[in-house]
């Protein structure tokens, strides 16, 4: 029987939700630069609000967090880990599709 | 405690050089690494070598774990000699990041539970790893500062995702004792989970992470979603596929069928004239959320079989009555 010390709500970061360029670079451990240059690749839009302040969807958190995972455990480049996120997603798609149509052709 | 061998982990010899340890692991983090890898226990594996590499790239504590000598065996039942540590000052951490430790349990739910994540920052080494170069600072940023962030993966079922669900995490926090050592405790928390989240969505659990060092906020606990796949479904972002099968007459007359969707069975109305692989949407019925996603009914048109006189004299009538090549040619 576990006992349970405490009962939390989550709060499930989403659609409409700005997250600050400076907490991104803290979640995802990377450095305002990187976030930077991710937004000249078009990896993430931020937007400017208010004038100087940057923001970043917060949709856009999962993709900046595997980046930085990438670029901190692997050792490369902004670039290197945009292009991995973006063939391994590639490969994600690919792999969907290849099993909606085995779905499809099989027997069962 | 169990002895780890660090360079049986890497895959590399006692003499290896600091270059030779490096190359060995980028080659075996790029195959393990959780975000890149489809190797079983690719997570756990990736950790085990984050950790060796932890001691085998810093001098100084690779002197140290040579000092334990070379016949330990992987596995073994391991204590640190008692004068351990009388010898070696380490100018690190245990870990890139303070080394605090985070330890999300399985608990709830077996084999879908939170677990930890090795390569979402959290440097959670073996208790080999702490008795030997010891947990580093467990709190945050030091001085007044806030605390440090938390990272867990945690799974969860299509079903849950739709209709939120919990789960009860283990949480090993410092606390510091009256007289002024740290010790872990282990505390339990079960977390509410809201429904429509998706895969790779991140759950934001206020003051759950590391303590601050001094009058600052605790950091906060990120519990990263990622969704089991589902035998029926196939979830991308809020919507859902499902392949569903149907008779040639259904998809040619047009029929009204029963669809299983995560909030239960609809009706729905095939129009005639359906081909096999079609894709008719249930509008809103994917995971909930502003909007709700939709469920994508694919069809898939299964011929009966050939199997009795019966079935044979309806294909033949079939073959010879109807003007149709299913190569795009006219028969006749």
């Amino acid at each position: 029987m576990v006992r349970v010390t405490q009962r939390l709500e989550a709060r499930v970061l989403g659609e409409g939700d700005w997250i600050a360029a400076s907490e991104i670079c803290r979640l995802c451990w990377l450095d305002p630069g990187a976030v930077m240059e991710l937004a000249e690749l078009g990896v993430v839009a931020p937007r400017e609000t208010p004038p100087g302040e940057w923001q970043i969807p917060a949709t856009a958190l999962p993709r900046l967090c595997v980046i930085g995972r990438l670029m901190r455990d692997l050792g490369v480049n902004v670039s290197g880990a945009a292009l991995a996120l973006e063939l391994l997603e590639g490969r994600r798609e690919l792999e969907r599709r290849i099993r909606t149509l085995e779905l499809l052709v099989s027997d069962h | 405690m169990e002895f780890r061998d660090y360079y049986k982990v890497l895959g590399v010899e006692r003499a290896a050089t600091a270059d030779q340890i490096k190359a060995a692991y980028r080659r075996l983090a790029r195959k393990f690494h959780p975000d890149v890898s489809k190797e079983p226990n690719a997570e756990a594996r990736f950790k085990e070598m984050q950790e060796a590499y932890e001691v085998l790239k810093d001098p100084e504590k690779r002197a140290a774990y040579d000092e334990l000598g070379a016949n330990w065996k992987a596995g073994e039942q391991f204590r640190p000699p008692p004068d351990w540590g009388s010898g070696f000052e380490f100018s690190g951490g245990a870990g890139r990041r303070g080394g605090a430790r985070f330890r999300a349990g399985r608990a709830g739910r077996s084999g879908t539970g939170a677990a930890p994540d090795g390569a979402s920052g959290e440097q959670d080494f073996s208790d080999f790893f702490s008795s030997l170069f010891g947990g580093g600072t467990p709190f945050g940023r030091g001085g007044g500062g806030a605390g440090r962030d938390h990272h867990a993966r945690v799974g969860i079922d299509l079903e849950e995702a739709y209709r939120g669900t919990t789960r009860t995490l283990e949480l090993r926090r410092p606390e510091v004792k009256p007289d002024g050592s740290v010790q872990l405790r282990t505390h339990t928390v079960r977390v509410t989970i809201p429904p429509g989240v998706t895969e790779g969505q991140l759950i934001r659990l206020a003051g759950q992470g590391a303590p601050a060092g001094g009058a600052g906020q605790a950091g906060d606990l990120y519990l990263e979603v990622h969704v089991q796949p589902h035998r029926l479904f196939q979830l991308e972002g809020r919507d859902v596929t499902l392949t569903f099968p149907v008779a040639p007459w259904e998809a040619a007359l047009g029929a009204s069928v029963t669809v299983p969707t995560l909030g239960g069975s609809v009706d729905m109305h095939i129009p005639a004239g359906t081909q096999s692989g079609q894709k008719l949407r249930l509008r809103g019925r994917g995971l909930p959320g502003a909007p709700a996603g939709d469920q994508y009914v694919q069809l898939k048109v299964v011929l009966p079989p050939a199997n009795s006189p019966q079935a044979k004299a309806l294909y033949e009538e079939m073959r010879s009555k109807l003007d149709f090549d299913p190569r795009g040619q006219p028969a006749r």
